[in-house]
């Protein structure tokens, strides 16, 4: 498609712009830099700017005798500008880390480089491939669909009682690995799904899905949908009177997509998440969210807090005496680190978070509480 | 069955009339300057993000605030499109079609990172035409919001039809549109009707993405999407043809929305393009037959 072509050309031609405006070199005083390479524009620009946001708050807060400089530019949404941004930063700041994209393609082409020259990437990208294909340098923060599909499954089926769930789940390499993996999951707690249907994200009305949904009898909905459509989803089976309990992605837990449904539909929706910072109580966690609020006048989500923990587990490594990529590297694969939203340890690929959460909405207020909690889902720590 | 089939028609005429205001603007252009406005799905975007601001300005309670922003929208999405005129088009009027295609998804673009950093990267909910609430029908349960909808769409399509066709003012678009040379020779000021063109444009784009960014929400990202069901619409309607574009994008929402019922979104998409492809090789005219003859 020839639009397609040339809008790529030209978010090329724009983001290496804005690169190059942005990046500046380190100053020579102070060796010690950071890229924060991530998707601040493009259909992954929400999720990019939780990115962004977390990591920036750990950096400008480093600890006692460690200084760093970081330098932010954007990947939009194609992997030749991720390429673009991590050889213009590495060749212009020599970075002992970088916080890298959530869009997982972006990260497979940034990985072999990163690799090459030996500096960790910090992201929280849930591609499984990632780190199954050996490059060390890869850390993620995030758990993987085998931690939180788990998680997803095993609440609705152990704890909601489903026995016939259906399965909509996007058309992108996001929705299809988690389809995998619930279909895995439920299989060994002996449910099959009753309808499974791919959606892709530039799908509007939910009706149809719904109508198909009902036809097959289904009990209840696992979800594995991208922010608006899972609003929409929760939205529309409310206004159609869908009797089912309904169990979402990570999606559902942002604060950005839960405000597009009014808490009357909210009601009994659950969805997993790696954690949730409006939900907890802990001081720690308090601090955060309101420290969050006040720097960047959004609510802070998961992946927000989840890169916050991976850059301050960079921090910790640096405060530890780690001056080079390399040191860093071997610092995180090496170490645990006590985040705020759980205990990071690598399970020898880079998979560092292990742990998930079931969030439920109350129907009175758009923040879900904490329902159950999955830790060491895969036996690592 | 019946109250399903009647469920789903409504949604499909929802979602297709607001796609039909999108393929009316997008056509208009066509004709007036003879190149694509590539920008129009982002003006559509654009439109649900005023929308959401214009709200935003209303006082808490404002019963009906669709409606209420509904002017406010028109007015300033009419204003977005002239810019876009005077940015795209008029700079670029002697070149080739192809420069206002660069130039427009140029600004389509500028727009979408714009509004992405204005606005934030969220999705964002629109202001309701009216409350919420169901009305039965034949034993099927029709939302409000869904009738209103096809009614405000259908409004603005009928004031379209009026201007075009019953108005001094009217004619001379659809002269211009068809002869400029003929039309510049008989007075008309071609940069007054490009410039309303735009304008008409650009507020139809306005008018659909209020409708859509309450039941669908709005992103800044959204622009794609919107520009590729006009696009369709037009290849379906035939190029050029007012009215056979918005028909094609009621037929094309129509058959999605059965098509997945019945069977899958994939397969009510593949059936979609397969369809476009048989009718670009068999009828390339389009549906209505082709209004010029000549295409970007």
């Amino acid at each position: 498609m020839p639009l397609t072509f040339v809008r790529s050309l030209m978010t090329l031609g724009a983001a290496v712009a804005v690169l190059a405006g942005a990046v500046q070199p380190a100053r020579a005083a102070d060796p010690l830099a950071v890229s924060v390479l991530v998707p601040i524009t493009g259909f992954l620009a929400l999720e990019g700017t939780a990115q962004r946001n977390g990591a920036l708050l750990a950096l400008d807060n480093p600890p006692d005798g460690v200084t760093v400089t970081y330098d932010v530019a954007d990947t939009a949404t194609s992997p030749e500008v991720a390429v673009t941004a991590l050889r213009r930063a590495l060749d212009r700041q020599n970075p002992v880390a970088i916080a890298a994209p959530i869009f997982g393609t972006q990260m497979l082409a940034m990985a072999p480089i990163a690799d090459r020259a030996d500096v960790p990437l910090i992201t929280v990208s849930g591609t499984a491939k990632l780190t199954e294909l050996g490059h060390d340098v890869v850390f993620r923060f995030f758990p993987t669909d085998a931690v939180v599909k788990v998680a997803q499954a095993r609440y609705a089926v152990e704890e909601l009682g489903m026995e016939k769930p259906a399965i909509l789940y996007q058309t992108t390499a996001y929705g299809q690995s988690g389809r995998a993996e619930l279909v895995r999951v439920l299989a060994g707690l002996g449910v099959e799904p009753v309808l499974e249907e791919a959606i892709d994200p530039g799908i509007k009305d939910f009706v149809p899905a719904l109508e198909r949904v009902a036809a097959a009898g289904a009990d209840g909905l696992l979800l594995q949908l991208h922010s608006g459509p899972t609003a929409l989803a929760v939205r529309q089976a409310h206004e159609r009177g869908f009797e089912g309990r309904i169990v979402a992605g990570s999606a559902l837990h942002q604060p950005t997509t839960a405000a597009l449904v009014e808490p009357a539909a909210l009601a009994g929706v659950c969805a997993e998440s790696a954690s949730s910072p409006v939900s907890e109580s802990s001081p720690e966690l308090a601090a955060f969210a309101e420290a969050y609020r006040t720097r960047f006048e959004v609510e802070p989500d998961a992946f927000a807090l989840a890169q916050y923990d991976g850059m301050n587990m960079v921090l910790a490594a640096l405060a530890d005496g780690a001056r080079t990529g390399p040191e860093v590297k071997d610092w995180l694969a090496g170490h645990r680190y006590q985040g705020l939203a759980m205990e990071y340890v690598s399970d020898g690929t880079g998979n560092m978070a292990h742990d998930a959460i079931i969030l439920c909405f109350d129907g009175r207020s758009r923040v879900p509480a904490v329902k159950k909690r999955y830790d060491n889902v895969n036996g690592i720590r | 069955m019946v109250e399903t089939s009647l469920q789903l028609l409504a949604t499909a005429l929802a979602l297709g009339s607001a796609y039909a205001l999108t393929a009316l603007g997008f056509v208009l252009i066509i004709n007036a300057v003879g190149a694509v406005n590539f920008a129009h799905g982002d003006l559509v975007m654009a439109g649900g993000f005023a929308a959401v601001a214009l709200a935003i300005l209303l006082p808490e309670g404002v019963p009906l605030p669709g409606f209420v922003v509904l002017p406010g929208v028109l007015l300033v999405m009419a204003i977005a499109g002239l810019a876009l005129a005077g940015v795209a088009y008029v700079p670029l009027r002697r070149a080739p079609p192809v420069s206002v295609f660069i130039s427009t998804i140029a600004v389509g673009l500028i727009l979408q990172h714009a509004i992405a950093l204005g606005a934030g990267p969220q999705p964002r909910v629109g202001p309701a035409l009216v409350g919420g609430g169901m009305v039965e029908l034949l034993g099927a349960a029709l939302s409000y919001q869904q009738l209103a909808t096809i009614a405000v769409a259908g409004v603005l399509c009928a004031a379209v039809h009026i201007l075009l066709h019953r108005t001094r003012f009217g004619r001379r678009l659809r002269a211009a549109a068809q002869d400029p040379e003929m039309a510049r020779a008989c007075g008309i000021d071609l940069r007054i009707t490009v410039g309303a063109t735009f304008a008409l444009a650009g507020a139809l784009a306005g008018g659909a993405g209020l409708l859509l960014s309450h039941q669908y929400f709005v992103t800044p990202t959204d622009g794609a999407t919107f520009m590729l069901k006009a696009y369709i619409a037009v290849v379906v309607g035939g190029w050029g043809r007012i009215w056979g574009a918005a028909l094609a994008a009621l037929f094309i929402a129509v058959f999605e929305v059965l098509v997945a019922a019945a069977v899958s979104y994939l397969v009510a998409e593949a059936l979609l393009y397969l369809g476009v492809l048989a009718l670009l090789m068999l009828r390339p005219q389009g549906l209505f037959g082709e209004a010029e003859g000549r295409r970007a």
